[in-house]
């Protein structure tokens, strides 16, 4: 009976979807082997896991080369003892001088986010697909991005400081320029999300291209774009240290002299500071976000969780408050005095007080902005042909080499202790709350660790270069893609893991079997990220003396080799441009 | 509204329109004329080609063939200024109401005035005070002037379409297109933004073309009905006299899917037991 209907409910089905699917329940001749049909994986997809195993293959092999030894690392720990007892106190510069310092380096670094931001929005108009007037500006808006991504800050600081001198201006401007390339992308990703209603709407009612823009599209994405704009904000403040090192002042720039004439105290002291103020500016950014967006810091940041512990958020600070009755439309003219404006308005003051205190500090010479034309194209031949001057070229190639084996070994390293990190944080793999807690408190605290700094305290303490280098980034890297990981793993469908823990599966084959097989196209496309991300890394931490090709690149720049720094770019580029390439395609093999 | 018209002339003219999605048809030869002042509604499943239709009138679709006049001009030929001129004297609102749901509920009615104005605007301030205190005027035609400074989104569907209707008038329209304006509100909130269409349509003088799928609304509410199927006029009349069974019967007649007819049984169905309800 039960058979029967569920028959005759199949054909109908069938019959409405218009498919020729067998109706009834017939058994064709042949056993089940001979009739199941033959697996075939697409030739891509094979290709893209050669690449991928090659790309771990090569991994190994990078840190086998590196040598990254238990033994010589106990060693070298020795060494670190004997260097604080000769360091004695970490030590601080005049409390005057320190805020100073403080000031200029937070007022550089968000006035070339804000710079970035602004030019963000058209770059971003023209690289959406649903507001660019062609795909012609599209192309180029989108290749403009991805090369402001490509080329490190360093580079474009060292270019500015050689065009502008020494100043704030040189930091602001690489500031500015490289990070178009992310807000830009992010911003052009939220605008593709939008909802096309309202913008319809506003075509309809007669409004122009640009009105649509300002009025309908606009809106809709800033809670996004000032989000960005924010986390930018934080991660170009980690990245001012290593301005300092090629000219730009700031904090950054006194703990490398201070570094360098092997005041070791002081370049400690100064260290510590940038730790604090990095931890300080992502608790910043974490209330400005509650209160300008009306987003609650429900997120697992640092910042997110010390303003949670701090106060108590009220619901509802979104609206703009609710109004009892209304007498006439001209009594309604001016939005009422309620405590939403209020505080939207002193917000609003604040930012703004920010903006001119941070312009004010920098000092910016504007002079230089109209008369540096006409040095440009003197200084531009200097850069132009690219050479490797007094260098070999296997020399460089090496150096090169060096920099994507230290970018590979910390991937490799990073990915493996994140995989497990990140698996515990999830709470949908996590024994329980408090293997979970203590996994998210831990990828909190190395996040909040700049990985340049520890690279530079790793190698001051340990001697060692490469080494150093790598485990800086390796730990770095964890806070990182072990928080992607586990909220990857947190988002995946809870339907599939509940149907193998019915079927009585152990808590690691849910994991195996229903987790992992959801989250693994996650997997792959953050490890890639993180390779991005450690190469270009990796070429900045040559310039603290950790390796690779970074080094040769401070060197070419000091040494006024200038056709030599094009020859690194220029190899720096390739390589970023291909890994970029190379994870575009994974993510499109692996969807 | 620069020359006047005797009040009968026609404001809206399509002959003969088809349009083509790739391999669907979505408009098939349609022609309508609606005079200056009539209420009429376009009826038909999802599917029928409504939406398309009043999407051509505001020039938000190209024609594949076919030819359509609105107040005076060609609409497929115009683009830039004269087309967003055509544009504001023409209201549309949409089943999803369509506010910006990050702005005010004022700012969502000014946009309403974009086409009057030059460039981008972002911020009240930018609409000026003349604009301000005409948007407040309509907000309190439309019962929510006290919600003038709440965020879009806070508000009910009801209200929310009731301010989209506040940004049509913002508009000064001669004709209101609506797309199944209340297809995504519950029965009360329907009656409220229906009685209100037709209240401030019959106090400006507008002329109103509305897309419907409910057949009792319909007739209620309209002077004229246009029946629509597979992007085909099948139907023109007045609705004086005209009762539910009558429209069914032409529905059934050219019906000719076997779901178009399970959908014209399950209306009559309905009907039928809320008859006996009652």
């Amino acid at each position: 009976m039960s058979t029967a209907t569920r028959t005759s409910s199949n054909s109908r089905a069938g019959n409405r979807s218009g498919s020729r699917e067998p109706s009834g329940p017939q058994t064709p001749p042949g056993s089940v082997a001979e009739r199941a049909p033959r697996r075939r994986i697409s030739p891509e997809r094979i290709a893209a896991g050669i690449t991928l195993l090659a790309l771990l293959a090569a991994s190994i092999v990078a840190l086998d080369n590196i040598g990254i030894d238990p033994a010589k690392m106990a060693r070298s720990w020795s060494n670190a003892e004997r260097f604080f007892t000769r360091v004695g106190a970490i030590s601080f510069p005049e409390p005057g001088e320190l805020l100073y310092l403080t000031g200029l380096t937070l007022g550089l670094v968000i006035c070339g986010t804000l710079l970035a931001a602004v030019i963000s929005v058209p770059v971003a108009y023209l690289a959406a697909s649903n507001t660019t007037p062609g795909n012609g500006w599209r192309a180029f808006a989108r290749f403009f991005g991805v090369l402001t991504r490509a080329i490190p800050d360093v580079v474009f600081a060292m270019v500015f400081v050689l065009i502008f001198s020494l100043g704030a201006l040189p930091g602001i401007l690489a500031i500015g320029i490289h990070s178009i390339g992310m807000i830009s992308k992010m911003f052009a990703d939220a605008i593709e999300q939008i909802d096309e209603g309202p913008r319809l709407a506003i075509r309809a009612g007669g409004g122009s291209k640009l009105q649509e823009f300002m009025a309908g599209v606009l809106p809709q994405v800033m809670p996004s774009w000032v989000a960005t704009v924010l986390h930018r904000n934080d991660i170009n403040l980690r990245g001012s240290v290593i301005l300092g090192y090629v000219g730009v002042v700031g904090l950054g720039m006194q703990m490398s002299f201070a570094f360098k004439s092997l005041d070791y105290g002081l370049g400690l002291g100064f260290a510590l500071v940038i730790f604090v103020l990095c931890v300080v500016m992502e608790v910043v950014s974490s209330a400005v976000r509650a209160a300008m967006l009306g987003i609650q810091p429900t997120g697992r940041g640092l910042g997110d969780r010390m303003l949670r512990g701090l106060r108590r958020i009220r619901p509802g600070s979104a609206r703009l408050g609710v109004q009892a009755a209304a007498a006439s439309p001209a009594a309604m003219l001016y939005r009422p005095w309620n405590s939403a404006r209020v505080r939207n308005t002193v917000w609003g003051w604040i930012a703004a007080a920010v903006v001119v205190g941070s312009i004010l500090i920098c000092n910016i010479q504007w002079g230089d902005l109209v008369t540096v034309w006409a040095k440009v194209p003197a200084i531009a031949v200097q850069f132009w042909p690219p050479s490797f001057g007094s260098y070999e070229a296997s020399t460089m190639f090496d150096a090169m080499g060096e920099t994507i084996a230290i970018a590979l070994a910390a991937t490799l390293l990073t990915a493996i202790v994140s995989i497990v990190v990140g698996s515990l944080a999830a709470r949908n793999v996590a024994p329980n709350s408090g293997v979970r807690g203590g996994m998210r408190l831990l990828l909190v605290v190395v996040r909040g660790i700049p990985e340049i700094i520890l690279a530079i305290v790793l190698i001051v303490i340990s001697g060692l270069g490469t080494q150093a280098g790598t485990i800086a980034l390796a730990i770095g890297g964890v806070g990182l893609l072990g928080k992607l990981l586990a909220d990857s793993f947190e988002e995946v469908k809870a339907g599939p893991e509940r149907a193998l823990t019915a079927a009585g599966a152990s808590r690691l084959q849910v994991y195996a079997g229903a987790t992992v097989p959801q989250g693994l196209r996650a997997m792959i496309g953050h490890t890639f990220y993180m390779i991005d991300c450690n190469i270009r890394s990796a070429t900045l931490l040559g310039i603290v003396g950790a390796g690779g090709v970074g080094y040769y690149l401070l060197n070419a720049s000091q040494g006024s080799h200038y056709g030599v720094v094009t020859a690194i770019v220029l190899m720096i580029l390739v390589t970023v441009l291909l890994v970029e390439g190379l994870a575009i395609w994974m993510r499109r093999v692996f969807r | 509204m620069t020359n006047p018209q005797t009040p009968t002339d026609t404001v809206i003219t399509l002959s003969s329109v088809t349009k083509r999605f790739g391999a669907t048809t979505a408009l098939n030869g349609a022609s309508i004329e609606v005079k200056r002042g009539e209420i009429v509604v376009l009826l038909g499943l999802s599917g029928s080609g409504k939406s398309t239709l009043l999407r051509h009138v505001d020039g938000l679709e190209q024609p594949t063939d076919g030819s359509i006049q609105v107040l005076g001009e060609n609409v497929p030929g115009l683009s830039g200024r004269p087309l967003r001129a055509l544009r504001s004297k023409v209201g549309f609102i949409f089943q999803q109401f369509e506010l910006v749901p990050s702005l005010s509920v004022l700012e969502n009615v000014l946009t309403g005035a974009l086409a009057t104005l030059r460039g981008p605007r972002l911020g009240l301030w930018s609409y000026g005070r003349t604009n301000k205190l005409a948007a407040l005027g309509h907000l309190d035609r439309v019962g929510l002037l006290d919600r003038a400074y709440q965020r879009a989104d806070t508000l009910s569907g009801g209200q929310q379409q009731r301010v989209a209707i506040a940004r049509a008038l913002m508009q000064n329209p001669e004709i209101l297109l609506a797309d199944e304006p209340v297809a995504s509100l519950d029965p009360e909130s329907s009656d409220q933004v229906m009685a209100l269409i037709r209240e401030i349509a019959l106090d400006r003088g507008l002329t109103v073309l509305c897309s419907l799928h409910q057949v009792d609304l319909a007739l209620s509410w309209a002077d004229r009905i246009v029946g629509l199927r597979h992007g085909e006029v099948v139907l023109d009349t007045t609705t004086v006299g005209l009762t539910k069974a009558q429209v069914m019967e032409i529905y059934g007649r050219v019906a000719t899917t076997t779901r178009e007819l399970q959908a014209i049984e399950a209306e009559l169905l309905a009907d039928t037991i809320a008859g006996s309800v009652r």
